[in-house]
């Protein structure tokens, strides 16, 4: 190493001209004037790249994007591997729906027969109708029971309206 | 007046490194006097690491400035996990190194004079003696063949070798500026210097 770094002597010597090497008279006299009415003009402000921004806001995101471009084999696999997630999400969600359309059949037949009434009516009229299955969405009250305020059973609430007309 | 001294860029006593963090500090408030102190404090070495990177007047002084307004921007994400001229130096670094990718077959050289000191030089003196094959050559033509050499070499060989053997950067702080290891850089000094070698022959015989 000693004997490289001497074959590099004359060179080092010869690199000292670089040290020579000046910009015109004063130029350093204005150079942080300059700087600093760029800055005071707000041009610090423009729109640096994303990348220049996201750097100063979350740099490891940066970091892990940057792994990206070394090795682009990995942005193939973890697209595949988010597709796969979101087929899985679809395939799933599809299931659910299945099995919640299994355990309300009635809610549904009942609903079909009254097709008019339920675009509008309240889940506790369709319950009603149903006996007691709310054919709502929402899974907290869906699968209740629906009982009145005084907890007598719904039934009771609807009686078949008769009309006797009056006798003369 | 010759370029800044190929003095460490590190090591400012302790009170000079105490003033140093406090107008860092006062810069990240927004206090523009205290960023302006510091923009005289680095701008000879910047634009020096800068101008030999380029071997352009012109874009040394765009991108110098550049680097200052990119740095204050950034003052914030600063942590102080190295020394603010480290970070200065390598957002500077990285700046020109892009705009030399970028730049790249389309040099122009716009060389800044040769101070009045360097004939006296008695490197430079000896170099240019009646030993040298091209004694008639005039340093004007030695800093063009210079140049052209160097900016022959790759991107961060040239500044490995502008950092350390034209600015007196040592290998370690190069390695923090860089990002690499010191392994790297000295490998890399080692092998820009031979390319510079075989480029000077005739002026190194």
């Amino acid at each position: 190493m000693n004997n490289n770094e001497n074959n590099f002597e004359t060179l080092k010597r010869l690199m000292k001209l670089k040290q020579h090497e000046v910009p015109p008279p004063g130029y350093f006299n204005n150079f942080s004037d300059q700087v600093i009415s760029r800055i005071r003009a707000g041009e610090g402000r423009e729109a640096y790249s994303l990348t220049e921004r996201l750097e100063s806001v979350a740099p490891w995101l940066v970091h892990f994007l940057q792994i990206f471009e070394t090795k682009p084999g990995l942005i193939g696999a973890v697209a595949t591997s988010l597709c796969l997630l979101v087929t899985l999400g679809v395939v799933m969600g599809e299931r659910t729906d299945k099995t919640a359309k299994n355990i309300l059949p009635t809610a549904e037949f009942a609903s079909a027969g009254t097709a008019a009434a339920s675009v509008t009516a309240s889940p506790l009229v369709v319950a009603a109708d149903s006996g007691g299955i709310v054919a709502s969405t929402n899974p907290v009250t869906s699968l209740q029971p629906v009982s009145t305020l005084f907890g007598q059973p719904n039934a009771s609430l609807f009686q078949s309206a008769s009309f006797v007309p009056a006798s003369q | 007046m010759i370029m800044p001294e190929p003095a460490p860029i590190s090591s400012p006593d302790e009170s000079a490194s105490t003033l140093e963090g406090e107008l860092v500090k006062r810069a990240r408030r927004g206090e523009l006097a205290a960023y302006d102190e510091l923009v005289k404090r680095y701008q000879e070495r910047i634009y020096a690491t800068i101008y030999h990177m380029t071997s352009n007047h012109e874009d040394a002084n765009d991108l110098a400035q550049e680097a200052f307004i990119k740095a204050f921007q950034a003052l914030k994400s600063f942590k102080g996990g190295s020394t603010f001229y480290t970070w200065l130096y390598r957002i500077a670094v990285n700046k020109t190194i892009n705009f030399l990718k970028q730049r790249k077959h389309k040099h122009h050289f716009s060389l800044n004079d040769l101070d009045f000191n360097t004939e006296h030089n008695p490197d430079l003196v000896a170099l240019i003696s009646e030993k040298t094959p091209h004694r008639d050559a005039g340093l004007a033509e030695l800093q063009k063949k210079l140049n052209e050499s160097l900016l022959k070499l790759s991107e961060p060989h040239r500044m490995v070798v502008v950092l350390h053997d034209v600015q007196g950067v040592s290998h370690d702080e190069i390695a923090e500026i860089m990002g690499c290891n010191v392994g790297t850089v000295r490998s890399r000094l080692f092998y820009a210097r031979q390319q510079l070698q075989g480029h000077l022959s005739e002026y190194l015989q």
